[in-house]
């Protein structure tokens, strides 16, 4: 039985989670990370990363399944199959304007043989790759079925047998006094004048391309030839001429769905080995229960994308939550790495509840049911709100999320509020989500909320000792640093250093 | 293929001028040379009848070529071997000369530049191209015919040359490329046009293995017979045409391709495609032969030139000879002539002879208007013309060979005394520093005197000793005295100090004979002369 429901990214699809807030997608740069995979594999893919799964359960699912995608003969063959329907569906839009009735039913019988022939291939492949998935041992379980159909059986044999004909006939043109007769068989006389003519000058023996051979449409040259033909191979052109082969006749569904879905781990698997072939590391988290929520050399996605393109630098951090810690509180100078580490810890997050791997060189990352995100937001003026009143606009919603043990990251809030404000304000944010059980991370320019407070944890963005960024994140309260210190640094313009360059 | 003409290895490349060539030419006059050299001189009965107008291509050969120096003894014998052949077969180099100029020329008559070619249909581009080949294939043939024929070449250069067209172009390889051209005349020639006016029709025959694509439409195709077939051009419409179509059309299977003009046009796209594809396995012929012409024609540009220049040495009664290359510290030359001078003076040149063994500076130095730049020059022009290939204007002519020859002149119509002149003067040596190395030879004449004589002498004192000591070859014409003397007399003593001087003879009445004789520098002027012989004894001992 065809299963119609079934799909590779999620096990029970009344389990789909509702579509995650977008300004998520803003906040930790996945919209960078997304279309730079779209770019790989087509926009379809962007709507597939708007749903985050439900549970653990469904997590480990699409985990289950990237496993496969990983491994070289599931992915080499998922490829080929992908190429072979970009190919089809490029086919498809070229043949549209072709008019001819002969050629139509001729494109016809070639795409459904691409069609059927790409499945086969793929049921075959995969069969051999042996995959572990659930997800995929179904889903070519599910195929062979479809392939065994008596119409498909039937399909297959009859565009292959007319393909076969078409492509091993061979004929001579003879053009001569204002004529073209065709006939089949060997040449007359020695004929074998492309080798002479090759052999002239030393040249390779290639073929004679037809000028329209770009053209998809048959000419009138062609046209007249091929009335010549059909007199001498009737049969075979009538069965061109009956057949009503179609695509629609074999899509199916459930198949249609699987070649959007199976772009969503194709497009991360691409993206990860071009990284990795840049020695950006990734690893697949773990999602131990029992052990502490950590990472080591965890970097942030969207800057390492870039820095293919342009080579800035990335610096990966460390972090662990230990035992009863529940929130870091992040402070430290300006252009120091906050942000970035914030957004890392988001992506770690999000990555690893899509079933990905992760930036990181290795994480353990226990179940979180949510994740939610606050960044500071600039005023609007479409809406002719304050920026504080932005913020609490956002932050009433994400407050009212009540699933116990989401990961929050937060970053600089309330920096329109006077400080004594900001300060209480920004305590009971934390509170109310320490309270709810959440996990998270407040970026921070009061230092105040890293007072002691339980489950809080004070994190800190390093400098070096003369003062200049390191990016390098680590635990404890930044020391006050002079502002103007730091431009004086970044343009290298102190005592010693004008001693160095003078 | 390779023309190797002036190189037995390579063609004209990007091989290294002199330095500052533009001194070079100026300071030796060599400008008049180049024009000269390109004027053909017409013989009637042995007597000069006219020259002809000059070349301006032989004319910009000859200086291309000339400031490039050859590095090595056997170049130099190499190019010499093919200028004594020349001598020998002048018309046979014409020949070659004359065959590169009527091909490249009609090329560009029949609008086969590049620019034209790009504005035109790819058709028409085909058509040009094809005939292009046939050019190659005409002018070749004659070039190896005319190099067949010609019995006593004795120079490796051109022996070589006929060996390798020979093997490059043999008969059996331009009768295929000639029946390939012919089979497609029916793209080139649709309709020939014969003697009595009649016209006929060139036609193809063609046949072509095909298949067809999943499409329907034909695939790439395996060409089997291609030929053109003369027919009878009947009218169109007419009886006669009728009943030609009629029995045509009872070949089986097949159909007409000028009826419907959609399936002409795509009949002749096939042609062209066709026509192309075939043309295309002729793409090695082509590259061969690219820059073959160009190639030739400027090589043997530069022969004509050589064979020009001899006619003119003759012409002004000089003698000739093929310089021999010796070791670098050694210059030897009997009756070596100023070759400009007589071109641009028409006048009787005085020869020097000279012999220098083992010397590394030459000292020139005598009164003005006594021939010493003349001299100086005389040895400049003879070198380069020896580091061409080129004979020179002597009884002998032996010297090392130079790749880097620098001058420096002052020019004296602009000499006056300021501290700009001698700053441009030491800038033009500070350059002259900056490529001067293994292998230099620097001429110096007048230099750094746009300063006082002290001065003036310090300066080429130090200059002039720090080159030496480099190894550079300096040959150089002063009138500082004190830089002379001191020079003699620190050397005098020594005779491996490899310093040579000359000076120009004057004779006791004053006259000059325009010969340089060796010896102690002089500057004496004539009242000098006369100041020595009546008061000489008084200063010598010391009580005036």
């Amino acid at each position: 039985m065809e299963k119609v429901g079934f799909s590779i990214l999620s096990m029970n699809e009344d389990d789909q989670a509702a579509e995650a807030n977008a300004e998520m997608y803003q906040d930790l740069n996945l919209v960078q990370i997304i279309d730079d995979l779209a770019a790989k594999c087509g926009f379809r893919v962007r709507k597939l990363f708007g749903y985050m799964p439900a549970n653990a359960e469904e997590e480990a699912y699409r985990r289950d399944i990237y496993k496969d995608v990983k491994k070289k003969a599931v992915f080499d063959a998922l490829i080929k199959f992908t190429e072979s329907l970009a190919a089809l569906e490029q086919l498809k839009k070229k043949t549209e304007k072709v008019q001819n009735n002969l050629q139509i039913s001729m494109w016809g019988i070639r795409m459904v043989d691409t069609y059927c022939c790409a499945y086969a291939e793929l049921a075959r492949d995969l069969k051999q790759a042996d995959p572990e998935s659930e997800g995929l041992q179904v889903f070519l379980k599910i195929l062979e079925d479809i392939l065994a159909t008596p119409e498909f059986q039937k399909g297959m044999e009859h565009t292959g047998a007319i393909l076969k004909e078409i492509r091993e006939m061979r004929f001579l043109i003879t053009y001569e006094k204002d004529r073209m007769s065709i006939a089949f068989g060997e040449a007359p006389g020695d004929g074998a004048y492309e080798e002479w003519a090759s052999s002239v000058d030393g040249a390779e023996n290639e073929k004679l391309e037809n000028p329209t051979a770009a053209e998809i449409p048959i000419n009138e040259l062609e046209k007249a030839c091929l009335s010549v033909l059909k007199e001498k191979r009737p049969e075979l052109f009538k069965a061109i001429q009956r057949s009503k082969e179609s695509l629609e006749t074999y899509e199916r569904p459930l198949l249609k769905r699987f070649e959007d879905e199976i772009l969503y781990y194709l497009s991360y698997r691409m993206m990860q080995l071009e990284m990795e072939e840049a020695g950006f590391r990734f690893a697949t988290p773990d999602t131990n229960e029992k052990k502490r929520m950590e990472a080591t050399g965890l970097y942030d996605l969207a800057l390492a994308l870039l820095a293919l393109k342009d080579g800035r630098k990335v610096v990966a951090n460390d972090f662990y939550y230990g035992e009863g810690e529940r929130f870091f509180v992040l402070t430290g100078p300006n252009q120091g790495g906050k942000t970035t580490f914030a957004r890392s810890l988001g992506q770690l997050v999000f990555l690893t509840k899509m079933g990905f791997d992760v930036p990181a060189q290795s994480a353990n990352v226990p179940f979180l049911p949510g994740l939610l995100t606050h960044f500071s937001v600039e005023e609007s003026v479409e809406t002719g709100r304050g920026k504080l009143m932005e913020e609490l606009v956002r932050l009433a919603p994400m407050m009212q999320d009540y699933r116990t043990g989401s990961y929050v990251v937060i970053n600089e809030l309330f920096t329109t509020a006077a400080n004594y404000d900001a300060q209480i304000m920004g305590k009971r944010v934390l509170e109310h989500f320490i309270g709810l059980g959440c996990k998270g991370i407040y970026v921070t320019h009061l230092k105040e909320l890293t007072d002691e407070q339980s489950g809080v944890v004070a994190l800190q963005a390093m400098l070096d000792e003369n003062g200049i960024q390191t990016f390098e994140i680590r635990r404890g309260v930044a020391p006050d640093v002079a502002c103007a210190q730091n431009q004086v640094n970044k343009y290298r313009l102190t005592y010693e250093q004008l001693k160095e360059r003078l | 293929m390779k023309v190797c003409l002036l190189y037995e290895d390579h063609e004209r490349g990007r091989e290294k001028d002199y330095y500052d060539t533009e001194s070079i030419i100026q300071d030796l006059g060599l400008d008049s040379l180049f024009l000269v050299a390109s004027k053909e001189v017409i013989y009637d009965d042995g007597e000069v009848k006219k020259l002809e107008a000059e070349d301006s291509f032989v004319l910009e050969t000859l200086h291309k070529t000339m400031m490039v120096p050859l590095n090595t003894k056997e170049e130099i014998e190499f190019r010499q071997d093919v200028v004594r052949d020349s001598l020998k077969f002048p018309e046979l180099i014409r020949g070659l000369y004359g065959i590169c100029i009527s091909v490249l020329n009609s090329w560009d008559e029949q609008g086969s530049g590049r620019d034209r070619i790009n504005q035109g249909s790819p058709a028409q581009a085909l058509v040009y191209e094809i005939r292009r080949l046939r050019k190659y294939c005409d002018a070749l043939a004659r070039i190896r015919d005319t190099m067949m024929r010609q019995n006593g070449l004795t120079s490796k250069g051109l022996t070589m040359f006929r060996g390798e067209l020979l093997m490059a172009f043999p008969l059996e390889r331009e009768a295929n490329i000639r029946k390939l051209l012919d089979d497609v005349l029916f793209f080139t020639d649709r309709i020939t046009v014969n003697d009595e006016y009649r016209e006929k029709l060139m036609r193809p025959r063609i046949v072509l293995e095909c298949r067809l694509e999943d499409g329907l439409k034909l695939g790439p195709m395996k060409v089997q017979e291609v030929s053109s077939e003369t027919s009878k051009f009947f009218k169109r419409g007419g009886t006669r045409e009728k009943i030609q179509r009629f029995r045509e059309g009872r070949i089986p299977d097949s159909f007409p391709t000028i009826e419907d003009p959609r399936v002409l046009g795509y009949t002749h796209q096939l042609e062209f495609e066709l026509v192309n594809h075939l043309i295309k396995k002729l793409k090695n012929f082509k590259e061969e032969f690219r820059t073959f012409f160009e190639q030739l024609k400027f090589q043997t540009a530069f022969y004509v030139g050589a064979i020009q220049i001899v006619q003119h040495i003759e012409r002004f009664g000089m003698e000739y000879c093929f310089p021999e290359v010796c070791d670098r510290r050694d210059l030897m030359f009997e009756d070596l002539k100023e070759f400009v001078m007589a071109i641009e003076q028409r006048i009787h040149v005085i020869g020097n002879t000279t012999s220098l063994k083992q010397k590394d500076l030459l000292i020139v130095t005598g009164a003005n208007q006594g021939g010493k730049s003349t001299f100086l020059r005389s040895i400049g022009i003879a070198l380069i013309m020896m580091q061409c290939g080129l004979p020179v204007t002597a009884h002998s002519f032996k010297s090392g060979i130079f790749p880097r020859i620098f001058v420096h002149f002052t020019r004296r119509e602009d000499s006056a005394m300021n501290s700009g002149r001698l700053d441009e003067e030491l800038k033009r040596m500070n350059d002259i520093i900056e490529h001067i190395g293994d292998g230099s030879l620097i001429m110096l004449n007048e230099s750094f005197a746009t300063t006082t004589e002290r001065e003036g002498a310090v300066i080429a004192y130090d200059i002039i000793r720090a080159l030496q000591e480099a190894g550079v070859r300096i040959l150089t014409v002063t009138h500082l005295l004190s830089f002379a003397e001191r020079v003699y007399n620190e050397t005098k003593d020594d005779p491996d100090s490899g310093v040579a001087f000359l000076s120009a003879e004057r004779r006791q009445d004053g006259t000059r004979t325009y010969h340089m004789i060796p010896g102690e520098p002089t500057f004496t002027s004539f009242g000098l002369d006369l100041y020595e012989k009546i008061v000489g004894n008084i200063g010598t001992s010391g009580s005036v």
